[in-house]
């Protein structure tokens, strides 16, 4: 079985890009220096993961994100280091010889593999929704659910029911963790998630045998432990109460807070602010947009994209204000009258 | 419940209802004791009425101001309660936070403070919040005055601003989001309980003092 490091040599790296991607692994997961050698040996001598990667209700827009993760290990060896044995957009076969294969898979590696869901699970009318080789989308989850090692919901569709959860959820769309209830799902939410971190989740995996620890949604602390807002570079500026307050105004050029703009980073868990995106290069905010709040519950029916956070949601403004001052208005010198018609005047 | 539903919650469908009631309610306390008018008096007023109502008004916040009054006599009552006011306005409007959601309420833009100004405002209010409840407390005249009402209003402020302060204290850990919808969930408790209560002051200020002033005139005597 081919390990981390053969990969490596069998693409011409040297010893020190390996060496490199084993330091970013283990600081991605949090794990002490001291632990680098653990690391080093394990990525030398453990076999690469097992991975079938199920879609359902998706936009393949997490599977995008994945290939694209280049921060811990070059794109050539991470595709040949994560074996996807079954992927419908990444895989050769089709048809018939992909669920073939598919099955194959789950036999030889059962207990071992780490089971990916992209997507959300429809579930309603017997999942005539969605379905894959004329099978429902249900069916196949709990099949490929039953030998996983690993379940990884990636995404906010698999993770929280997402877009096709969004009102009035004509599918009736429910997250992974739902549709396999009593079963742990780590939930990788996001639209779509950080590469780096379903990469590092599912060497996390490898090195450890283990889930990673999580929250009390199922996601990784590591990852989903702080608010962008926490992390955010631009956070001196909200401390300093200095605002953009259009996109392209003094205040926007200079780089200040996008809160007003609407930016939801004080309320979403994800490493945006620190792992960043595209290889390290950059985030939403670094480019000048608010965070759209994506890998929070039902972020879509929110709404208020452009709207600052603090503002009542549903909306309340000076017409609703004068509304509630004009019937206070009205019942309280009526009932002055009132009890000045019973005192008889006086 | 999710920390995120329950935040949607309190900065939602609960924070609707709690202004529609503290608008409504406001304005309903004022003007039921606006028109229950005065018995008549067939008595010529003796001086100004009117005018004076307006001095009354304008010059009562200083009339105490005289160094022994505040600082031999009712210390506490005199820098607690201008520090608390002072705090308690200054945060409710002008936080960043805060001033876009009067902004959008009324459609005025509010300027925002800086962290810095607001937290020095928050530990003022906090701080003689505090003084000002062993006072009541402690003090016997004013012990006999002070009710669970006003126990409870001070619980509830000194609790909205201490979670406030944490909130924007917080540095890092996922229970923010908890912590920013309680800070959220009791003010609007409070904005709900407002009408209900003796912190509705803010409105029958003006129009005791007013009428303070307006009695003062009518007899012709100075205040
Ligand atoms: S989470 Fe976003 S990117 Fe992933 S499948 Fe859903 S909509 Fe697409
Ligand atoms: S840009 Fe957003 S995340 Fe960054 S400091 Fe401002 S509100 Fe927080």
């Amino acid at each position: 079985m081919e390990t981390l490091y053969d990969i490596y040599r069998r693409r011409g790296y040297s010893r020190r890009d390996f060496l490199k991607s084993a330091l970013l692994l283990s600081t991605a997961l949090g794990l002490s220096s001291s632990m680098l050698t653990d690391v080093v040996r394990a990525l030398e001598t453990k076999p690469k993961p097992v991975v079938i990667w199920l879609e359902f209700q998706d936009c393949a827009g997490c599977t995008e994100s994945f290939i694209r993760s280049t921060s811990l290990l070059p794109a050539d060896v991470l595709l040949d280091y994560v074996s996807l044995e079954y992927h419908e957009i990444l895989m050769a076969p089709s048809g018939f010889y992909a669920e073939e294969s598919k099955r194959e898979a789950m036999e030889k590696h059962r207990g071992k593999y780490v089971l990916i869901v992209e997507g959300s699970v429809s579930p309603d009318r017997g999942g005539a929704y969605c379905t894959v080789a004329g099978r429902s989308n249900l069916e196949l989850l709990k099949e490929a659910a039953e030998g996983a090692g690993l379940i990884i919901a990636v995404g906010s569709c698999a993770s929280w029911g997402g877009i096709p959860h969004a009102y009035p959820n004509p599918t009736g769309a429910i997250p992974v963790s739902e549709a396999l209830r009593g079963r742990q799902v780590v939930n990788i939410p996001g639209c779509p998630p950080i590469g780096d971190v379903m990469v590092s989740v599912i060497a996390g995996y490898v090195l450890t045998g283990k889930s990673p620890e999580l929250d009390s949604m199922g996601r990784p602390k590591t990852f989903y432990g702080q608010t962008v807002h926490d992390r955010c570079y631009r956070r001196p500026f909200y401390n300093a109460g200095r605002f953009a307050s259009s996109f392209d105004d003094e205040g926007a050029k200079k780089g200040y807070c996008l809160y007003r703009l609407g930016c939801k980073g004080p309320v979403t868990r994800n490493a945006c602010a620190t792992i960043r995106w595209n290889g390290g290069i950059s985030f939403p905010i670094q480019s000048g947009h608010p965070c759209f709040g994506c890998s929070e519950p039902d972020f879509w029916d929110r709404g208020m994209i452009y709207t600052p956070l603090s503002v009542v949601s549903g909306g309340f403004g000076l017409k609703e204000a004068l509304a509630g001052v004009a019937v206070g208005t009205a019942v309280g010198v009526s009932v002055a009258y009132m009890n000045k018609k019973l005192r008889g005047g006086k | 419940m999710t920390d995120v539903a329950f935040y949607d919650f309190v900065r939602g469908p609960l924070l609707r209802f709690a202004l529609f009631v503290f608008f409504l309610g406001i304005a309903y306390r004022f003007f039921r004791v606006l028109f229950l008018g005065l018995p008549p008096d067939y008595a010529k007023p003796k001086g100004n009425p009117y005018l004076m109502a307006v001095k009354k008004i304008v010059i009562k916040p200083t009339m105490g101001w005289t160094f022994n009054e505040i600082f031999s006599r009712r210390a506490i009552n005199f820098i607690g309660g201008f520090l608390f006011h002072l705090g308690f306005i200054g945060l409710t409007f002008f936080v960043p936070a805060h001033a876009l959601l009067w902004k959008e309420i009324t459609g005025i833009p509010f300027p925002v403070l800086p962290n810095i100004v607001s937290d020095i405002l928050a530990y003022a209010a906090l701080g003689s919040l505090i003084a000002l409840t062993m006072h009541r407390a402690l003090n016997p005249v004013l012990k006999l005055l002070t009710g669970k009402d006003e126990y409870f209003a001070n619980f509830l402020i000194a609790m909205i601003l201490f979670t406030g302060l944490l909130a924007t204290r917080w540095a890092g850990g996922g229970s923010y989001i908890w912590l920013l919808s309680l800070h959220m969930f009791l003010a609007d408790l409070l904005i709900l309980y407002i009408p209900f209560s003796r912190l509705s002051h803010f409105v029958y200020y003006f129009l005791s003092v007013g009428f303070m002033g307006w009695n003062a005139g009518k007899r012709g005597v100075s205040f």
